[in-house]
């Protein structure tokens, strides 16, 4: 039986290029944030709202090329008590579009709009917590069967990084992101470092959330690095994967059957300080990790039977 | 209501000084927004929430990223006054905006209008605020460049 293993790559930055120039074989997969290759001058804006940045855009094909490329957003705030943001969807299914077509999209499950800012898009600042019930669950749930419809790729919910969780709360995360797999809204993209962050700044145990979140919700996986500031611990994508949250991935992360991606973050702003040479090395570890995660593929069986039965 | 929630919540997160008037009198919040009785709970227990202090320095640090980055020699010549001209922009301006050049751009007009009023910053900050406001501006002007 044929084996499919994780695609291995980044979250694209102004960096990447050069990181890809280092270990171009090492780098599969390319997920490129929309938010980051335009400006978005709001609702309120006469004209034009977005303008598109089309060097950026260019050089985000260029490195897509033969490789699997997904989008990851910011910018629609999902579980916000405000309405989608139609404009802004489709200026994402645009952007799909023209980068050849995302293989998949992922969200945040954070709040960053506010609900009554004096502007239609305000920024929070900061990804907000989320209160976990039914409300939430049908803001979400509706906004997600808009975005299916209209950028028609499978979607993902990224787990966020909170510093004051929300107490009393009807359902915890992991359940929240297992009701929105159950119901097929969309699936899991597990951010290991953030579950490490909160854990280190007071919250729940990494382990305890990855045993209560369902394994087959998870397609793809962030890994990153951050730095302590004032007693407490920053989702600041300044560095390398600390080892705790290598020993988590390697614990857990093969489980996942239905993997697609092991992604890393980095800030580009630290490239020079983490050095291209200590990068190419945390993909290499990131190869091993998806060598371990490596599943028979029955449907890929199927496939290479049919194919060759000529 | 969730949308008050979610408003007070990004509020708080904004204010460090609103953060102590509700450690003080948890009543502040039902007179600013509509809450209900769990609501309120959840928000006076998010603020005593020892993480609520690392949620504002997120924030803060958050917006000022754009300023060191795209305008470090105005930052470096306000000196002392950039901590006091920078909360009082982010009192008058609490929307920010992802992208860094626009939240820049805003702050620069920010400053710039505090100059002409003549507030007393140090005599260096007019001439490196003009030139790297102009490099912003020039920056947010490329991306006009779509047909």
């Amino acid at each position: 039986m044929a084996q499919t293993r994780p695609a291995v790559g980044l979250l694209y930055n102004p960096a990447t290029p050069d990181l890809v120039s280092h270990a171009p074989d090492l780098v599969e997969y390319i997920a490129a944030m929309p938010d980051r290759l335009w400006f978005d001058f709001g609702p309120g804006e006469p004209g034009r709202r977005f303008h598109r940045t089309l060097e950026a855009i260019q050089e985000v094909k260029r490195h897509a090329k033969g490789r699997i490329l997904a989008g990851h957003g910011i910018g629609l705030s999902l579980p916000s008590a405000v309405p989608m943001d139609e404009v802004f969807l489709d200026a994402v299914a645009r952007m799909s579009e023209d980068l050849g077509g995302f293989q998949w999209y992922t969200e945040h499950l954070s709040v960053f709009i506010t609900p009554r800012g004096s502007v239609p898009n305000a920024q929070a600042g900061l990804g907000l917590p989320v209160v976990y019930d039914d409300e939430t669950f049908e803001i979400v749930g509706s906004k997600l069967r808009r975005m299916r419809d209209v950028l028609g790729c499978p979607l993902a919910l990224e787990n966020g990084s909170f510093f004051t969780p929300v107490p009393d709360i009807d359902v915890t995360e992991p359940q929240f992101l297992n009701r929105l797999h159950g119901e097929g809204l969309c699936d899991t993209l597990l951010d290991i470092h953030n579950l490490y962050v909160g854990w280190r700044n007071g919250g729940v145990s990494p382990a305890d959330y990855m045993e209560e979140l369902d394994s087959d919700a998870v397609i793809e996986i962030h890994l990153a690095g951050g730095d302590d500031f004032a007693g407490f611990y920053m989702d600041s994508h300044s560095g390398l994967t600390p080892p705790e949250v290598w020993q988590l991935a390697f614990d857990y992360v093969p489980r996942f059957n239905r993997l697609r991606a092991i992604t890393f973050e980095f800030q580009e702003t630290y490239y020079e300080k983490i050095t291209p040479e200590a990068l190419v090395e945390e993909l290499r570890w990131m190869h091993q990790l998806a060598d371990l995660c490596a599943v028979e593929s029955p449907i890929q069986e199927m496939y290479l039977e049919v194919a060759h039965a000529g | 209501m969730l949308a008050e929630f979610q408003q007070a919540l990004a509020d708080l997160t904004a204010s460090p000084e609103l953060c102590i008037k509700v450690r003080q009198d948890p009543g502040v919040l039902l007179e600013r927004y509509e809450l209900t009785e769990r609501e309120w709970r959840r928000l006076v227990g998010i603020v005593n929430h020892k993480g609520m202090e690392c949620a504002c320095i997120v924030y803060r640090a958050n917006r000022l990223a754009p300023l060191a980055l795209n305008i470090p020699l105005t930052c470096k010549a306000l000196g002392s006054k950039l901590r006091e001209v920078a909360s009082e922009f982010w009192t008058a301006c609490p929307e920010t905006n992802v992208h860094f050049f626009i939240e820049t751009d805003k702050f620069c007009w920010f400053l710039r209008s505090k100059l002409t009023e003549g507030g007393d910053f140090p005599s260096e900050v007019w001439p490196v605020l003009l030139w790297e406001h102009g490099i912003v501006a020039e920056a947010i002007k490329e991306s006009y460049i779509e047909a």
